[in-house]
């Protein structure tokens, strides 16, 4: 019977209490928001108004504050580029082919997405290899990005989704998502992907940077980072970061469904399986099935000497 | 007997291309007569300057490096030249124009890359570092050009494309014969050319085997850049689409089910492998809260 006395009083008081927090906050957040609103006005200066002139050719004066609410949010901004990021473009599908006899390891490549996309220089997106296959076999250079494989082994293995095929074949990551849990650097029979061990090259200059996924850049600590087939510039019809910064036409770039790829140095646009079919075209590791969207030529008849400095590094392995 | 005089043979053949090829290299071009005095019909002043600086950085920095800095690439054979150096001073505008033209060894050709205007204006941005050069304007009427009429045709039976060049002179129309055509068809990242160029006969016509298997939109289009150039008339080029690839429409690479793809789109084994494993640890859940209740009551009763 007590029991049925107390539950009034107990229901009372705690509305009562209830009812006290809800003023109170109100009062508290009420007066803080009038307080903030004097300090505002008594701030303000000249350096607060901004002159500009409008599309009517008219000269106006608008405080600063005023400004911000013309530009989108960052989250909108965000929201944008993470969703056409993720879709690709429609009806492409992206294919290069780099010619091992063109190429004489100038590194201008490496340079230009390094910079494009804010590594560290000992970060290779993508990285000109010294190769040799056996002792009598002459040494050759061998740039090598990403695959962008149509069955990409290191896709499947993503815990969080962060790491994601496009319609248009590119294989890109969102760093937005990604744990840092380097499944993927473990999966990928090709080395690369490379893990953000330390802070970011331009951490301070990229902090108020929208996160653009295509071109994975403001890079971040803890996260995996890899070759974009520079995804940003296709969309502008631009050949990668890479293709069009080598002096020695070693990479052609193109769509396949156009049958065309197009060298990144002389501009040329040739036929892409007529190009495979006359130089013997091929892709690095075919036995395990990934269905590469690199393709290689072979260093046939190459023009260049093998540098003697780096003879030992290529041979290092064959003892 | 025989061999020596085929050793002799090789060695006079050897002499002479040494002999002949050595002045070649040291002039550097072999540029024809007719090409070394063509002037340009763009202004050097500092509005093309401007845009030939844009121009050039995109196309030419990457070997022959910021002119009068030095940092052209030392690496390839031959060297690109700085080209703020004398020996581009020395060249006449018509010579420089034709080495943009046609290329050589490791430089390639700009001609189906740049239009005139930006090549010469790349010629304009380079002339701006030597010192005394005054421009000798082009003769020629820049505004000829815009009498040309380009018709182009397609014939189904023979897989031929025909490209048909007249001016519309006050005269009446002229056909422009012995006038350079290229054809191409234009790709994503660049135009592909369709056979050679070549010049078109005594009524202005030229005509190209078009490639069977050339891939074109969804219906088939393709957009087709006829470039042609003429001395009295200059460069022109016109564009047209026309239905003569084959239509395209390849299924986009995520489409099919597969393990890379988003959960939507996963294998069906995996998804009732799994969705059927989640259902079995749950029933058996639910399955243990009911027998639990079935105690509860009875306990109760």
């Amino acid at each position: 019977m007590s029991s049925n006395e107390e539950k009034p009083t107990k229901k009372s008081r705690r509305d009562f209490l209830q009812q006290i927090g809800v003023v109170g906050l109100g009062s508290v957040l009420g007066g803080s928001a009038i307080m903030a609103g004097i300090n505002y006005d008594q701030k303000k200066k000249a350096s607060d108004r901004v002159k500009i002139l409008t599309a009517e050719n008219e000269l106006m004066e608008v405080e600063k504050s005023a400004l911000s609410a013309v530009s989108k949010p960052k989250a909108e901004d965000l929201a944008y580029l993470q969703k056409h990021g993720r879709e690709g473009l429609a009806g492409k599908r992206w294919v290069m082919v780099i010619d091992l006899s063109k190429c004489r390891n100038a590194r201008k490549c490496m340079a230009a997405c390094q910079d494009a996309h804010h590594l560290r220089p000992e970060q290779h997106h993508i990285n000109v290899l010294k190769m040799q296959e056996t002792k009598n076999t002459p040494a050759y250079y061998m740039p090598k990005p990403c695959q962008h494989c149509d069955n990409p082994p290191c896709v499947p293995v993503c815990p969080v989704d962060a790491t994601f095929k496009r319609q248009d074949g590119i294989v890109l990551i969102d760093n937005e998502r990604c744990i840092g849990c380097r499944f993927c650097v473990a999966a990928c029979p090709y080395s690369s992907r490379i893990f953000n061990w330390s802070d970011p090259l331009h951490e301070e200059e990229d902090k108020d940077l929208v996160y653009n996924v295509e071109l994975n850049v403001p890079q971040r600590k803890g996260t995996v980072s890899k070759c974009l087939f520079s995804a940003d510039r296709l969309r502008e019809e631009k050949l990668p970061y890479c293709v069009s910064a080598c002096p020695n036409g070693v990479y052609y770039f193109g769509d396949e469904n156009e049958d065309a790829v197009t060298n990144g140095t002389t501009k040329e646009t040739v036929r892409f399986k007529k190009l495979l079919e006359d130089n013997g075209g091929y892709t690095l590791m075919p036995e395990l099935g990934t269905k590469p969207r690199v393709y290689y030529l072979p260093p046939k008849g190459k023009e260049y000497p093998f540098q003697e400095k780096d003879k030992e590094e290529a041979a290092e392995h064959l003892g | 007997m025989l061999r020596r005089k085929f050793n002799l043979k090789i060695s006079i053949s050897f002499l002479l291309i040494t002999v002949l090829s050595i002045p070649a290299f040291a002039q550097g071009w072999d540029v024809p007569e007719a090409q070394k005095s063509k002037n340009s019909n763009v202004v050097f002043d500092a509005g093309a300057t401007k845009e030939g600086e844009s121009v050039f950085t995109k196309n030419c920095v990457s070997c022959h490096g910021n002119p009068g800095k030095g940092n052209f690439m030392k690496t390839l054979t031959p060297p690109p030249p700085d080209l703020a150096g004398d020996k581009t001073h020395n060249l006449t505008d018509g010579e420089l124009f034709y080495i943009l033209n046609t290329g050589r060894g490791v430089m390639p050709s700009f001609k189906n890359i740049l239009s005139e205007t930006d090549r010469w204006k790349a010629i304009a941005f380079i002339r701006s570092f030597h010192k005394g050069y005054v421009q000798v304007v082009s003769k020629t009427d820049p505004e000829k050009s815009k009498l040309v009429k380009i018709n182009v045709s397609f014939d189904e039976k023979s897989n031929k494309v025909t490209v048909d060049v007249k001016a519309n002179e006050k005269t009446g129309v002229v056909a422009l014969k012995e006038t350079e055509v290229s054809l191409f068809a234009k790709r994503r990242f660049g135009n592909l050319q369709i056979e050679k160029s070549g010049r078109t006969d005594a009524n202005g016509v030229i005509s190209f085997n078009f490639p069977k298997e050339l891939p074109g939109d969804k219906e088939g289009n393709v957009e087709l850049i006829v470039k042609i150039s003429n001395e009295a008339y200059g460069e022109v080029e016109s564009q047209s689409k026309m239905k003569l690839g084959i239509p395209t429409d390849v299924p986009s690479l995520t489409k099919e089910r597969s393990m890379f793809n988003v959960m939507k789109k996963a294998p069906w084994w995996i998804l009732i492998t799994y969705f059927s494993g989640i259902s079995i640890v749950i029933g058996f859940f639910i399955y243990m809260l009911l027998n639990l209740k079935k105690l509860f009551d009875l306990g109760k009763k």
